[in-house]
């Protein structure tokens, strides 16, 4: 069992090593690290302008958020792993070869993902804050404490949408069931704690109240989780052969107005058949943003109405632009590129069906706005969530290529797309701050972009593809 | 089990051994390579390889695992640049119009994998579509029938077996009948019967006056429908010639290929 888990730790670093050199990954998470120890000497700057307490809320909600998007892998079982790990061959798919079982394997390969990514982001992130403490004269008790309640806000997001996505691959009724029940049980709590939200979140109650009891309540939680996703875990191996009309010459027939009609109905037909278009809206945008809009609204007695819809709105352009990710993990570069394309005209086809589904952060941006009274900042809103979207995007294409969700493993890529959109996101938002309208100045990114962009086609089209 | 039909109006199951070439005429090369190399870091993966193909030739391209084959063909279709050295397919440099070298040739990858969530009709539609073909329909029912598997037209590609997706990705290389098809171990995943076939089909497809370039392991099919052969070994061009040559000589093509690996020298 041991021997099988160090394997598939090796695996995993192996994986991500070859893509981009040993070096440029273990630099990973000293990154972090330093970005996090450089960020604690902020702290005494955050707290003259924001409440200690949202920002404790903020980060306790961003580890749920990236446990969230670890986990998300199982929401298809064993089809979104083949399509996150392309053609490789893993050791998660030998229970056909080896005498292990489905069950085993699986298991195996989460607690591994589990360790591997916390080790890759949760620890130097803390660690960061804990060499840091010293130097700022702070005790070391809080840097502790919040590695404790960071790993556990970042396992029970983990657990929550393993459970969910086991349900999913299972039935579709007993993931509904699930997600009502889950959202049922949130209600009551929220309830019984007098609309105290935070509450509800174990890990933050433990790091307000350090107690065995609320302790033992975050464990209960992510073992509870945690068990019934592995009871609930099926290997889904052999999936019915389904039939399907040809779908794609009438949906390029209708997308003619598109340069890469061919490739966007194509991209479109994928995503909706391979259930990405209905999981990952739910799991990688909604959920999130819902997480985001729920700290943001405890903020409402620092900041005004519109100012927490203008940073909703910056938060889901953010979000919106991995939306890229999305159209680049069901297939792999080698299924088309022995065609007569260029890789520059399969990402333009996918920056293409990247803007059709730009739809959803508007639909989502318009109904947040409507239901918090701020109506009449939607064109604002909407001018900086789609600005900064579509200048993330174009990072993604100029640094990722079509491989951005291994490629931002990169340290000094995942360093330069910081770099290059945190600025200009702090500035959009400040400036917002400063008056609505200048939430239109967002627009100026798109120059920027149009340029990045079309460096990428250049340079990802003299680069050898790689694959797996 | 449909034989060979009268795909180019050419009559179906003529002895494979009429596909050798003996006539000596004019050479009319389709493919060329001067000192083609590539490498990855401190591998060799094709060290300055030298070779032409001439139309109308069944041109095999052998070698153990890992011999340089498949960089190959990547780099002759400009999936891959070279790392040094020159090449023309069929008068275009691959390392700078690879699109159009695409474009002329047809195809079949090492691996088979056409895209999951298409369906196979869907697939050969999309192919004919990026290939700005008039008439997919046709052509894909043929290739439907042909390699019998019309059963799975609507199944998506995910959910069909590799021998099918193998049978798959021969029809779209050679949906646009291309003049030259780099084909990469084509005949592995289908059972025997499919394998006579496909064979049969090859052969005919020469005689027409095109040209593949088949890179395979398996020196059994490389002896029964070759015309010329050039084995590699390690990345390095052991020997390039009519296959008739040397079976003339009273040796089988796998002898020779051992005796030559296994000295892992060139023969001149």
């Amino acid at each position: 069992m041991f021997e099988l888990f160090t394997v598939m730790f090796k695996e995993e670093w192996r994986m991500h090593s070859t893509l981009f050199g040993s070096l440029n990954f273990a630099l990973f998470p000293v990154m972090i690290c330093a970005i996090a120890f450089m960020g604690a000497f902020l702290l005494p700057l955050i707290g003259t302008v924001m409440d200690t307490s949202l920002l404790v809320n903020l980060m306790h909600a961003n580890f749920a958020l990236l446990g969230i998007m670890v986990g998300s892998f199982g929401i298809m079982g064993k089809e979104i792993m083949n399509r996150r790990f392309g053609q490789a061959s893993l050791l998660a798919y030998s229970g056909r070869s080896l005498p292990i079982s489905e069950k085993r394997l699986f298991l195996n390969f989460v607690v591994k993902d589990i360790i591997y990514y916390f080790i890759l982001w949760v620890l130097p992130f803390c660690l960061g804050f804990i060499l840091a403490a010293p130097l700022l004269g702070m005790s070391l008790h809080y840097p502790l404490l919040t590695l404790l309640t960071l790993t556990l806000s970042f396992l029970t997001g983990l657990c929550a949408v393993f459970l969910l996505s086991s349900g999913y691959a299972r039935s579709r009724v007993a993931f509904a069931g699930a997600t009502a029940a889950i959202v049922l049980a949130a209600a009551i709590f929220v309830f019984m704690c007098n609309g105290n939200a935070v509450a509800l979140f174990p890990p933050i109650a433990l790091f307000y109240s350090v107690t065995a009891g609320n302790l033992a309540i975050s464990l209960g939680v992510i073992f509870i989780l945690f068990a019934l996703s592995m009871i609930f875990f099926t290997p889904e191996y052999q999936s019915a052969e389904k039939h399907y009309t040809n779908r794609h010459t009438p949906l390029a027939q209708r997308l003619t107005f598109l340069p890469q009609h061919d490739l966007v109905a194509k991209d479109i037909i994928d995503l909706f058949r391979s259930g990405i278009a209905v999981g990952q809206t739910l799991f990688s945008f909604l959920l999130p943003l819902g997480l985001i809009w729920l700290i943001l609204s405890v903020m409402g007695g620092f900041l005004s109405p519109e100012m927490i819809l203008f940073n909703f709105a910056a938060v889901t352009g953010v979000i919106a632009s991995t939306m890229y990710t999305w159209l680049t993990e069901f297939d792999t570069p080698m299924s088309y590129l022995f065609l007569p394309l260029t890789v520059s005209s399969v990402i333009r086809a996918k920056t293409e069906t990247f803007a059709m589904l730009q739809v959803i952060p508007v639909i989502v941006l318009v109904g947040v706005a409507l239901l918090s009274g701020t109506a009449a900042y939607i064109p604002e809103a909407l001018a900086l969530a789609l600005s900064i979207s579509f200048f993330a995007l174009s990072v993604q294409v100029r640094y990722c290529g079509l491989s951005p969700s291994t490629l931002i493993y990169n340290a000094r890529i995942f360093l330069t797309y910081i770099l290059l959109i945190g600025p200009p996101v702090l500035i959009l938002i400040a400036l917002t701050s400063a008056h609505p309208l200048f939430a239109f100045t967002g627009i100026l990114l798109l120059a920027p972009a149009w340029y990045l962009m079309q460096r990428g086609f250049e340079i990802w089209d003299n680069a050898d593809v790689a694959g797996f | 089990m449909p034989v060979s039909p009268d795909f180019y109006g050419h009559p179906a199951n003529v002895p494979l051994s009429d596909t050798h070439r003996s006539d000596g005429g004019v050479m009319e090369p389709v493919i060329q390579t001067a000192h083609y190399t590539k490498t990855f870091g401190d591998l060799r993966a094709v060290n300055s390889v030298s070779l032409t193909v001439e139309k109308g030739s069944l041109f095999g391209l052998l070698g153990p695992n890992g011999s340089g084959k498949t960089t190959m063909i990547k780099m002759l279709t400009g999936q891959m640049k070279p790392t040094s050295g020159t090449a023309q397919v069929l008068g275009i440099d691959p390392s700078t119009d690879g699109v159009a070298v695409r474009g002329a040739v047809g195809i079949i990858p090492e691996q088979e994998t056409p895209p999951s969530f298409l369906t196979a009709g869907e697939y050969l539609a999309f192919v004919g579509k990026i290939r700005h073909l008039e008439d997919t329909d046709e052509q894909a029912d043929w290739w439907f029938d042909f390699l019998d598997f019309g059963d799975k037209r609507d199944v998506l590609c995910k959910d069909l077996s590799r021998g099918t997706r193998q049978k798959l990705m021969f029809a779209q290389a050679f949906l646009h009948k291309p003049a030259v098809a780099l084909i990469d171990e084509p005949l592995i995943n289908l059972d025997p019967v499919m394998q006579r076939a496909v064979k049969e089909f090859l052969a005919d497809y020469v005689r027409s006056g095109n040209t593949i370039f088949l890179s395979t392991h398996i020196l059994e099919i490389a002896e029964d429908i070759c015309t010329d052969v050039a084995i590699l070994h390690k990345g390095r061009l052991l020997h390039t010639g009519p296959v008739h040559e040397i079976i003339d000589t009273g040796t089988h093509l796998d002898d020779f290929f051992m005796d030559l690996v296994n000295r892992g020298k060139p023969d001149v």
